[in-house]
């Protein structure tokens, strides 16, 4: 069956943005709900959206991972900017998945010191998304 | 909510982790196979080139003047990385070539035409 050949490309530059932007948007949206005033109703609206966007993001990343590695015909790690994209894209890609997974069975309002830890690793998450975005455009600058 | 439940709640989140990890690096070796197994053709890159004996020995001397320093006599690497079963396609390659990649390798647009550059692409095709 002939396919072609910048199909893939096209298909993981447009799936990869939405686990990138989602995952910012998460980490956003919980960083806030996690120092807004308790009072506040907004500080359920903003977990509520972190806890939507998280499970989000990490379903959207499995659609980007298996298109990335149609593109690269299976190269897990590769060199050079490659090897850079890769680097940081596995550990997100393992985080995010679970991530997604505690926060859809932790339910929406887990105990805030399993929350604090939470935070913390989405923290990591969003750098890590942000270094594999930034090496992946890196990609498409210089090709 | 229970504390119990968010432990167990991170007992599925580092399964989940570790089977999508697990699940992607496995899936790259029947991604890789189907790939070697339907070779991108030189047509892809370069129209009106036929690939031939002469076509790859021709771009082997071409890499013998412009690349061998970086990337070694063989292809293996040395300074720049082993060139054998590169898993892009012939565009790509070609247009590194040309455009080279900033901060590590020069552009060859200058020093070669597209048909030289295809020829090259010939020869870097052939070596696995």
């Amino acid at each position: 069956m002939w396919i072609d050949p910048t199909l893939w490309p096209k298909l993981h530059g447009a799936s990869t943005h939405f686990p990138v932007a989602l995952t910012m948007t998460a980490a956003l949206c919980d960083g806030l709900g996690f120092v807004w005033p308790k009072s506040s109703p907004r500080k359920a609206q903003l977990h509520g959206a972190g806890y939507c966007t998280i499970i989000l993001g990490a379903l959207g990343t499995f659609p980007a991972v298996l298109s990335g590695l149609f593109m690269t015909k299976g190269e897990v790690w590769g060199h050079d900017v490659l090897l850079f994209h890769h680097l940081f894209v596995w550990p997100a890609f393992a985080l995010l998945a679970g991530l997604g997974t505690w926060r859809a069975l932790a339910g929406s309002s887990p105990s805030p010191r399993s929350f604090t830890v939470y935070m913390a690793v989405l923290l990591l998450t969003a750098g890590l998304m942000g270094a594999a975005g930034y090496w992946g455009g890196e990609m498409v600058v210089n090709s | 909510m229970s504390f119990s439940l968010e432990i167990k709640a991170l007992g599925w989140a580092i399964l989940a982790a570790l089977a999508s990890l697990g699940g992607a690096w496995l899936s790259a070796s029947p991604i890789k196979a189907m790939a070697a197994s339907s070779p991108v053709g030189l047509t892809e890159a370069s129209p009106g080139i036929t690939p031939s004996p002469q076509v790859t020995d021709e771009g082997r001397n071409f890499f013998g003047q412009s690349c061998s320093h970086c990337h070694g006599d063989d292809a293996h690497g040395d300074e720049g990385p082993d060139l054998h079963n590169l898993a892009i396609s012939n565009a790509r390659m070609a247009a590194t070539i040309k455009k080279g990649i900033k901060g590590e390798m020069p552009s060859f647009a200058k020093k070669y035409d597209d048909h030289q550059i295809a020829e090259l692409v010939s020869y870097l095709r052939s070596l696995r």
